[in-house]
């Protein structure tokens, strides 16, 4: 009699329930050894993954893919080489309080179409790290080639000396076996990366979760930018996989006085300005008009094909699309999170009329995210930071790359983003290793001298206020 | 702290507003623009429906408080959507009406 959908996700995390009993047994060393062959196994299939993925999702260009295959194995692994996960990972003497790093137990991790291979390499190190088995469900679009870089990374680490089963991946497709994996109650975490829906059912699930969902990153080009410098920026920035990371810029918002001066910039560096008609046209392929939302045809495609699916013609060699608009919202459709390579394009009259429309474009979806700032005045800089919300502010650098981490800034290197609870999420850190263990804290007896040798009578005295009570805390003894 | 210009023709009211909107200000300021909306209106009854336009201008405003808020989203159910505006907000205020949610009801720039 064939399974029922119960007793297969029964089966596969009971196997991950074994793993994890014998994984907590391992100590650092015998960790690390894992983890280290695990990233360099990934690091040696970077090409071949690379060209798999976009073989199969028909999405980004292959070269850059491979370098996020290096930076979800070699950067990630740098990152976390050397970090304690194992036993006791802190001891202070002074307060007497010693740290222990416990694994989670069975992670299930799900992994975008935008990103795939890359995604499940950078979840299973830090997953291995930490010694948690990890159950990696893929997008549909992506099924084969994530599940080669889950068989490489599995052969690896199994040679190294894993638990068989640490490492596993479910048959992709199936929304409701998802979801009744999803909130299995011995799933310990779930790891989710993707669309709105997928981070909505994984918070829904009623087991502890990191989702990360969309962005809609503004970035302001303050008259005190090397104009030229930030253009090329964000030119290696969005046209980087064809703009398929969620930090990637999606609008830029200069002043009026700066207008010409970076427009003509763009224009300089190949990039191309539509006109109000084929906006019109673009807005019709890019954006869904009833729920708002990128259409799945344009993500991680050129510009010539987007040109060629809004029927417009560009010059050859165009890198990236400009739509000059009014406002931000459902009447300006590209105003919206579009992961390909056309960015909004916004005048301002003035200064906080700069930054207000950032604002805007940071609540239009992407609160929690990323944003992004060319300046070379501080505190332009710290104005716009104290009142953008976003978990990673990255400044005078490619949004992708910069949010990304490792390698323009000194943020963990991380394919999973955190949002803070703007993007419902429990933190704003670029999640890496250390968010996949549950801290244990032996607390040795020191006691609190001002408040064990405080008379205790005065607290029983209804007559006693606040000041006499903060006297009697503070008194010397 | 308040003072108005009625642009008749085009049927414009602008509110220009001043220093800092604490609960006090605020609570001050109220009846003065009730009074205001209602001679516009003709009845002192908030049901009846304002057709001009208003728009709050914050340039010299430098902060507001949630009973200002409560004013916004008061006046915003007196006219009809789109003719209650908050203009000239610095960076700081446009985030305060951003973190209240108004700008699902009402436009600020």
């Amino acid at each position: 009699m064939a399974e029922s959908l119960t007793e297969k996700a029964d089966h596969i995390i009971g196997k991950a329930i074994f793993a994890a009993a014998e994984f907590q047994q391992f100590d650092q060393e015998q960790t690390d050894r894992i983890v280290e062959a695990v990233y360099k196994a990934g690091l040696k299939a970077r090409i071949t993954l690379a060209k798999q993925a976009v073989d199969e999702t028909g999405m980004g260009i292959w070269e850059h893919k491979m370098w996020k295959n290096v930076i979800a194995t070699q950067l990630v692994y740098e990152s976390i080489r050397d970090v304690k996960t194992v036993g006791v990972i802190s001891s202070d003497p002074v307060t007497g309080i010693t740290e222990i790093a416990q694994p989670l137990g069975p992670i299930f991790a799900v992994t975008p179409v935008t990103n795939p291979t890359s995604t499940a390499m950078f979840k299973i190190l830090i997953c291995l790290k930490t010694r948690n088995p990890i159950i990696i469900s893929s997008h549909r679009g992506a099924a084969k080639c994530t599940g080669e870089a889950v068989r490489i990374c599995y052969e690896a680490a199994l040679a190294a000396g894993a638990p068989e089963d640490c490492i596993q991946i479910i048959p992709s497709g199936s929304r409701d076996f998802t979801q009744l994996v999803m909130a299995h109650p011995q799933i310990a975490l779930i790891l989710a990366t993707g669309g709105t829906g997928l981070v909505k059912a994984a918070y829904s699930s009623g087991n502890p979760a990191i989702g990360v969902g969309p962005g809609n990153v503004p970035v302001f080009i303050d008259d005190s930018a090397d104009i030229p410098f930030a253009v090329s920026g964000i030119i290696a920035s969005k046209t980087f996989d064809n703009g398929t990371i969620c930090a990637s810029e999606q609008a830029i918002v200069v002043e009026e006085k700066t207008e010409q001066k970076v427009r003509e910039e763009f224009e300089r560096q190949q990039c191309y300005f539509l006109t109000p008609e084929e906006i019109t046209k673009v807005e019709k392929i890019a954006i869904s008009a009833e729920t708002m939302s990128m259409s799945p045809f344009i993500v991680g495609q050129s510009v010539a094909v987007i040109a060629q699916k809004a029927g417009i013609t560009v010059p050859e060699g165009t890198k990236i699309l400009l739509a000059k608009l009014d406002g931000v919202g459902k009447d300006y459709p590209l105003s919206h999170e579009i992961l390909a390579p056309i960015l909004a394009f916004y005048s301002a009259k003035d200064h906080n009329a700069a930054i207000n429309l950032c604002i805007d474009l940071n609540y239009l979806g992407g609160i929690g995210h990323s944003a992004g700032i060319y300046a070379n005045d501080e505190k332009t800089i710290m104005k716009f930071s104290l009142l953008i919300n976003a978990g990673r502010i990255v400044v005078n650098t490619p949004t992708s790359q910069g949010a990304v981490g490792g390698t323009f800034n000194l943020l963990p290197p991380s394919l999973t983003l955190g949002c803070g609870t703007g993007g419902k999420n429990i933190t704003t850190e670029n999640i890496t290793a250390k968010h996949l263990i549950n801290v244990q804290r032996v607390c040795r007896r020191r006691i609190n001298h001002k408040f064990a040798d405080a008379d205790q009578k005065v607290y029983f005295n209804e007559e006693c206020d606040e000041s006499v009570l903060t006297k009697e805390y503070h008194k010397n003894h | 702290m308040l003072r108005f210009n009625y642009n008749k023709p085009a049927k414009e009211l602008t509110c220009y507003f001043t220093g800092r909107l604490d609960t006090i200000a605020s609570f001050n300021l109220s009846d003065e623009l009730y009074a205001k909306l209602n001679t516009l209106r003709g009845t002192d009854d908030p049901v009846v429906m304002l057709s001009d336009k208003i728009s709050f201008d914050m340039t010299e405003v430098n902060y507001i408080a949630s009973s200002f808020i409560r004013i916004c989203v008061t006046v915003a159910k007196q006219v009809p959507r789109g003719h209650l505006s908050i203009v000239n907000c610095d960076p700081f205020l446009k985030k305060t009406f951003k973190i209240a949610g108004l700008d699902e009801i009402l436009i600020v720039s």
